[in-house]
């Protein structure tokens, strides 16, 4: 149980920090792949409004599904401190 | 300073500042009522809800640069700088996963709390003070701005209206302390996000727009006048290693700025830090995605009238004068002024929580709860008047742009907290020295003080990416190497990590009083982030183009 938490946490640090980083830094793609720099959308070129777009609702989308499942973690972690033995009231909740 | 900006009628622009003033400090006055302990002073009683606390993170990241200085520079660079910004956006998301939400567990006041609780008091003074400085480059910033703001709407001289301005800005953030920081970055939010888009509305209309209804996404139908009158408007510009130095100069130095954590830290509960975060992102996106619009429109507004924009930092202003009643061009001012604002009053609780809750901890560690927040009010204030003072004759060294700080604190304190957060090994020793070594060799590669010694050239070096791109991952990789090197030397055992470190460490993340050695330890992987790191330290030193 404790290993599989302890795993879990790291995947979801990692992951989720890489998801952030694309958003954020979307533009880069359209450097390292300059063949994606053709065509539009709404009007704008695709490497200047799909950056903006995932800067914002991308991050949204991003921290949104990071929050459910980093709550749902909290959940679990929280039933397994409740399960120990002795478990001690701390302050850290 | 000669304006290309005036309102027809001063007194629009006076009442609507007076109002905007009026409120401000009937908040601050409402939460100073609240206010009784230190947990109230410095994080608002832990206690503000997801809504509230996203347009407080917002607000107190968009700054008076949001309306002035991004604009101009969207002006001068064009959308690259418009993708230097939309980063700008990951960072308490990134900040709020990667430690913020450990360090509201351990109920952290400011990221120092926990530096001193994980590295001891001498590691502490190191990073607050590289901390204090930072913050205070930053309120000087503001300080400057709203000056200037002040200097423009009124017409008087910059030192009246420094002095104006700055009392009645300190005076409020220092009655409120965080509960009226945050209610007010709050409210601050709606009025600069209403003032960004709304009448920008307007202007789009009049430009000849039909997405007038919606301006942050909505002026697709301008762009092939605008690429007709500036043919290279869209283009990326630069290559692929300028893109890849914003990350450790923009992304990961915010990820340490106090003031933004100190936002997620006021969160009612570690899970409503993350929904803040979510609301964060919505808010702050809509703000951007206003800003570009702006900077979109002034350099549409000067290829397609043929009107030259001589001070680029008033664009919005200016647009605003030219297209708007002025009564809209006043709550535009009013909504700068808010933007510059909450920023001031993040930086100035962050001066106050780093000096009068972390060096007063280390310096009067048994002083009681209410003496540290009658502290707490004193540091404030004299925080706050100490950027007035410096604002009329600004250090040349402490003006120097505010993103060229966050590669220094990108380089000095990033390490410290996320290799403390995640990684038992850090070691105390290796923690003052990477920080002082390449912090200082950061502000020497920069041209702002040895020009002769200088890592790359132009606005890469001033805006300190090619620098950053050299010492922020020597930084990592020398705290990661020394702290291997030094826990294995046996007479420095005392700078080794501590059980009690240790076993705080298992705590923030949430293990309760379970306790393993082998979780977030070993040296394997740090070892593999040292060596991408020195990869990427010699990358930077590849000369700039």
């Amino acid at each position: 149980m404790k290993e599989k938490l302890y795993k879990k946490e790291i995947t979801l640090t990692i992951v989720f920090s890489v998801l952030l980083l694309l958003a954020g830094h979307s533009a880069s793609i359209f450097i390292l792949f300059p063949g994606l720099q053709t065509g539009t959308l709404w009007g704008f070129p695709t490497q200047y409004i799909v950056p903006i777009l995932l800067g914002w609702f991308g991050i949204a989308i991003i921290c949104l599904i990071m929050t459910l499942m980093c709550n749902k973690f909290d959940d679990e972690m929280e039933e397994f401190v409740a399960s120990l033995p002795e478990s001690e009231t701390d302050n850290t909740h | 300073m000669p304006a290309e900006y005036a309102l027809s009628n001063i007194w629009v622009g006076i009442g609507i500042v007076i109002i905007l003033f009026c409120i401000f400090y009937y908040v601050g006055w409402m939460a100073s009522r609240k206010t009784a302990s230190d947990e109230d002073f410095y994080a608002a009683g832990f206690s503000i809800g997801p809504v509230t606390n996203g347009l407080g993170m917002a607000a107190t990241w968009a700054s008076l640069a949001t309306f002035l200085g991004v604009i101009a520079l969207i002006l001068k660079l064009q959308v690259p700088f418009v993708y230097l910004w939309i980063q700008w956006a990951i960072s308490i998301p990134l900040l709020t996963l990667l430690y913020g939400t450990s360090l509201r567990r351990m109920k952290a006041f400011t990221p120092a709390t926990f530096i001193k609780q994980r590295y001891g008091k001498p590691s502490t003074i190191v990073i607050v003070c590289w901390m204090i400085l930072i913050m205070i480059m930053y309120a000087l910033g503001q300080m400057i701005g709203l000056g200037r703001a002040f200097e423009l709407l009124f017409g008087v001289p910059y030192n009246t209206a420094l002095v104006v301005a700055g009392l009645a800005t300190v005076g409020f953030i220092t009655i409120g302390g965080m509960y009226g920081a945050s209610y007010n970055a709050a409210f601050q939010m709606i009025v600069m996000t209403i003032a960004m888009i709304v009448p920008m509305g307007a202007i789009m209309k009049a430009m000849g727009s039909s997405g007038w209804w919606f301006p942050p996404l909505a002026y697709g139908d301008m762009v092939p006048d605008m690429i007709k009158a500036i043919p290279t408007f869209f283009d990326m510009k630069y290559d692929f290693r300028w893109y890849f130095a914003l990350i450790p100069a923009f992304t990961l130095g915010p990820v340490a700025l106090p003031h933004l954590a100190m936002r997620v830290f006021t969160s009612s509960s570690v899970k409503n830090a993350r929904w803040a975060v979510v609301w964060f992102a919505l808010f702050l996106g809509l703000l951007f995605s206003g800003t570009y619009v702006v900077g979109f429109a002034g350099n549409f507004f000067t290829a397609t009238t043929g009107k030259v924009i001589a001070k680029p930092d008033q664009t919005i202003l200016i647009l605003n004068v030219f297209y708007n009643p002025t009564l809209v061009a006043a709550f535009v001012m009013g909504g700068a002024l808010a933007a510059g604002l909450s920023t001031i009053g993040g930086n100035l609780m962050a001066i106050a929580g780093l000096v009068g809750s972390d060096l007063l901890g280390i310096i009067a560690p048994n002083m009681e709860a209410n003496k540290k927040v009658k502290w707490g009010y004193v540091a404030l204030a004299i925080g706050g008047v100490m950027a007035i003072i410096m604002a009329f004759q600004p250090p040349k060294f402490l003006v120097t742009s505010i993103l060229w700080a966050f590669g220094l604190l990108a380089t000095t304190a990033t390490p410290a907290i996320l290799l403390g957060v995640w990684w038992k090994e850090a070691n105390k020793l290796a923690l003052i020295i990477s920080s002082i070594v390449c912090g200082f060799t950061y502000i020497i590669i920069s041209p702002h003080v040895l020009p002769a010694i200088c890592i790359g050239k132009g606005l890469v070096a001033k805006l300190g990416m090619s620098g950053g791109m050299v010492t922020i991952p020597l930084s990592f990789a020398m705290f990661i190497m020394l702290s291997i090197i030094f826990n294995r030397i046996p007479a420095l055992n005392g700078f080794a990590p501590s059980l009690e470190d240790k076993m705080m460490i298992d705590r923030i993340h949430g293990w309760g009083t379970d306790y393993d050695e082998s979780r977030y330890n070993g040296i394997i992987w740090p070892m593999v982030i040292a060596v991408v790191c020195v990869g990427i330290f010699f990358w930077g030193l590849v000369p700039w183009a």
